[in-house]
């Protein structure tokens, strides 16, 4: 437990250094607030609309796949850690098993994806 | 928690912390002079001797600049965007081993974070959280430019994190370990050739490329492209607010580079001179200077790239994420394991690699799968091509 409570520590340091910058710009710089400043920039052009427009429907699909496939990685973490460790990991009479199930789990996985591209859900345009 | 513990980690801290932002002022300069060498000008070197002072001016113009907060904005994201992206790039250097962990001296360690065994898993995560930043900052500014730029980055990052996390998969089944100094040890026992590198070179073109992607670098710096975005999410973003982006960026490179350098590169091992069992005088400074050199060689790699490499066109940045490295990683991934349950031989695993990657060139330059795919039509869409192409 003591390396996490170093990073409790070193956490505290990161959001003082964060917050310690973001005073320090604000007292030191000046503030002269003017109209065209406060405007979006646009190029120099006035700003036509609002800049929340609703956007491709693309993303929210990759949004979702990556869902999927961070989920299975999430997975794969504690095998790898553990499937050939020896002492402490997968015992060797269940190493085939398990070795079966990841080929099984890869199958699936293939399957998802080749799905997701026959939709296509890869083509960007 | 003994108070020595707390003292250490506080100098370790400090040591770190300090080197990171010094690192990465002075990295902005060298980055500046590669980019006037290779363009054939001067580059910044009136400010002190050859523009060594520069970072120290640049600093100061930052701080003293008008701290511009637009009026269209929403205040509290557009605050916490850019806090939280120098956050999360700094917070993930944490269980970075930036030297031999074992030897180092009683008053301060070479990790922030000693024994975290779950050190890969940390700096995913860390490194997921750092997409917020984008998407807040390029959210709230209300803007045009930002909020395309913040589009394309959450999803340029969001793909990428697959492949990254997939490629070190790989050289977790080989060390059984997710701590990166057990990984760094498990290469060093066995010298030059223990090196990941040799039996995971696929992985680690893998693992870079996304890691590119992932720190927004140039071959694939969608979200901020000059020529379409203006400054893409960081577009309303003025003074030390700006200067946070650039450190969060900065930072991540780092910490990537330090990652390639432990995982794929033995750390701080190297022939004759820093070997695991060398114990000479001044054997932890060697060590400690071996592994800065091997990450400063990795920046400077990263560095020419950004120089060289023109940007890629967003689809194809999409399709190398999905259609090339994700089946790649998962292929690389069943090789490995398919090569330690059968006890086959070291050798079989490059070999492995350089079959996939030849089988995965023939079919992506075969023009039957991915170019097919991607006609573009602009008739579809009611507006025409005038709509806006994300």
């Amino acid at each position: 437990m003591d390396g996490l409570f170093a990073v409790l520590i070193y956490t505290g340091v990161l959001v003082g250094f964060v917050i310690t910058n973001l005073i320090l710009t604000h007292i030191i710089g000046p503030t002269k607030k003017t109209a065209v400043k406060q405007m979006p920039y646009e190029s120099g052009m006035d700003p036509v609309g609002d800049a929340r427009q609703p956007f491709d429907v693309k993303f929210y699909l990759v949004a979702i796949l990556f869902l999927i496939f961070d989920v299975e990685l999430l997975f794969m973490y504690p095998w790898a850690v553990a499937a050939y460790k020896g002492d402490g990991g997968v015992p060797a009479e269940l190493s085939s098993t398990v070795y079966g199930v990841m080929l099984v789990f890869f199958g699936t996985l293939a399957i998802a994806y080749i799905y997701a591209w026959r939709k296509g859900v890869f083509k960007w345009r | 928690m003994s108070w020595e513990f707390f003292l250490v980690t506080l100098i370790t801290i400090g040591v770190a912390f300090g080197g990171l932002m010094g690192t990465i002022a002075y990295l902005i300069l060298v980055e500046r002079r590669l980019a006037a060498f290779i363009q054939d000008r001067y580059g910044p070197n009136r400010v002190g001797w050859a523009g060594l002072l520069q970072p120290i001016a640049d600093g100061a113009k930052f701080l003293l600049k008008e701290d511009v907060i637009p009026g269209y904005v929403n205040k509290t994201l557009y605050i916490l965007g850019p806090s939280i992206a120098v956050f999360t790039a700094m917070a993930g250097f944490a269980i970075v081993p930036f030297g031999p962990v074992d030897q180092a001296p009683s008053w301060m360690r070479f990790v922030i974070a000693p024994d975290v065994n779950i050190g890969m898993i940390y700096i995913f995560c860390v490194g997921s959280l750092g997409v917020y930043g984008v998407i807040l900052g390029g959210w709230a500014s209300n803007n045009k430019y930002s909020s395309l730029g913040s589009m394309r980055a959450s999803a340029q990052v969001v793909s990428y994190e697959i492949p990254l996390g997939m490629s070190i998969i790989g050289v977790v089944l080989m060390t059984s370990s997710l701590s990166l100094n057990d990984i760094l040890m498990h290469q060093a026992k066995f010298g030059i050739l223990g090196w990941n590198v040799w039996t995971q070179p696929l992985a680690l073109l893998i693992f870079f490329v996304s890691a590119l992607a992932e720190t927004n670098r140039l071959p694939f710096d969608l979200s901020e492209c000059e020529q379409e975005l203006v400054g893409g999410f960081h577009t309303e973003y003025s003074s030390m607010k700006f200067a946070l982006y650039f450190l969060g960026e900065y930072a991540h490179i780092i910490t990537v580079c330090f990652l390639t350098a432990i995982l794929f590169f033995g750390g701080w091992q190297f022939p004759l001179i820093a070997e695991a069992d060398s114990a000479y005088l001044g054997a932890t400074l060697v060590k400690v200077v071996v592994l800065l050199t091997k990450v400063l060689l990795i920046i400077l790699l990263i560095m020419f790239i950004r120089w060289t490499i023109p940007r890629f066109r967003f689809d194809q940045l999409m399709n190398l994420a999905w259609l090339g490295l994700i089946p790649m990683a998962a292929l690389n991934i069943l090789v490995v394991m398919t090569a330690k349950q059968f006890d086959w031989p070291i050798w079989t695993l490059p070999l492995g690699s350089l079959a996939i990657f030849v089988a995965a060139g023939l079919i992506g330059t075969s023009g039957k799968f991915i170019v097919s795919d991607q006609t573009v039509d602009f008739g579809e869409s009611p507006e025409g091509y005038a709509h806006v192409h994300s």
